[in-house]
């Protein structure tokens, strides 16, 4: 049995999805996320410095409106567990001239954050899903959205 | 079609900062690029989401693949690009 890449909905706690954030920079978006991960119990504050080293090296931006600010190699470290978040900017962020409405944070040990990334990206490239998501009011909307597909391959 | 077969050298795979960088290259070329992996699932190499999805790991075999006039240099720029580690913090 080939291993089965993790679940996004199970990384994912129900107080880690924030729909209705705002920032006045990119900066502050990424703070945000990185408070929702401390708050989720998944890293210390220490990690949301390695979140801003990473941006800073290369932008976490992706299209479809969404980044997905994480650590680099060496914030490893500040992580307790695997996890997820998921803010909404309903006024969209400026990031680096990209307009952000939705950011994902992603917290991972070892090389945990391959399959995430991999699965994430899978479902952001529907323009449909990525705009629901840029959309989305409710929590289980999200968890909907990031229902990984029934056949895997 | 030109192409190259390339090992994956970044220690973490074509994750986030590699893939951006490779992507960021692909599309700087100007040409059609595709990136398939060795279990056959292909996607436009300049589509950060799309090089993303294919979660390629650290000594995944990769191909690289574009037509047009400058393709051979193009490709052996990308190759380049996969056979350093990226992830040199």
């Amino acid at each position: 049995m080939s291993e089965q890449a993790p679940e996004l909905t199970a990384l994912l706690a129900e107080s880690s999805i924030r729909l209705d954030q705002s920032a006045a920079s990119r900066d502050e978006a990424i703070r945000a996320t990185g408070q929702a991960l401390v708050e989720a119990g998944a890293i210390d504050e220490g990690y949301i410095d390695a979140m801003f080293e990473r941006e800073n090296s290369v932008s976490t931006y992706v299209g479809e409106g969404v980044a997905i600010p994480h650590g680099t190699l060496a914030g490893k470290d500040s992580v307790k567990s695997d996890a997820l978040v998921v803010l909404r900017f309903p006024t969209p962020v400026d990031w680096d001239g990209n307009e952000v409405s939705v950011t994902v944070g992603i917290a991972a040990k070892g090389n945990g954050h391959i399959a995430i990334l991999s699965q994430l990206a899978s479902i952001l490239m529907d323009p449909d899903k990525a705009a629901a998501l840029r959309g989305a009011t409710t929590s289980a909307e999200v968890y909907e959205l990031l229902q990984s597909d029934e056949d895997d391959d | 079609m030109p192409e190259r077969t390339v090992t994956i050298a970044s220690s973490v795979g074509l994750h986030a900062r590699p893939a951006s960088l490779f992507s960021q290259a692909a599309g700087k070329t100007g040409a059609k690029v595709t990136l398939t992996t060795s279990a056959g699932k292909s996607v436009n190499a300049a589509s950060i989401l799309g090089v993303l999805s294919l979660g390629i790991n650290h000594g995944d075999e990769v191909v690289i693949a574009t037509d047009g006039d400058n393709a051979d240099a193009a490709l052996d720029e990308l190759a380049a690009l996969l056979e350093t580690d990226l992830d040199k913090d």
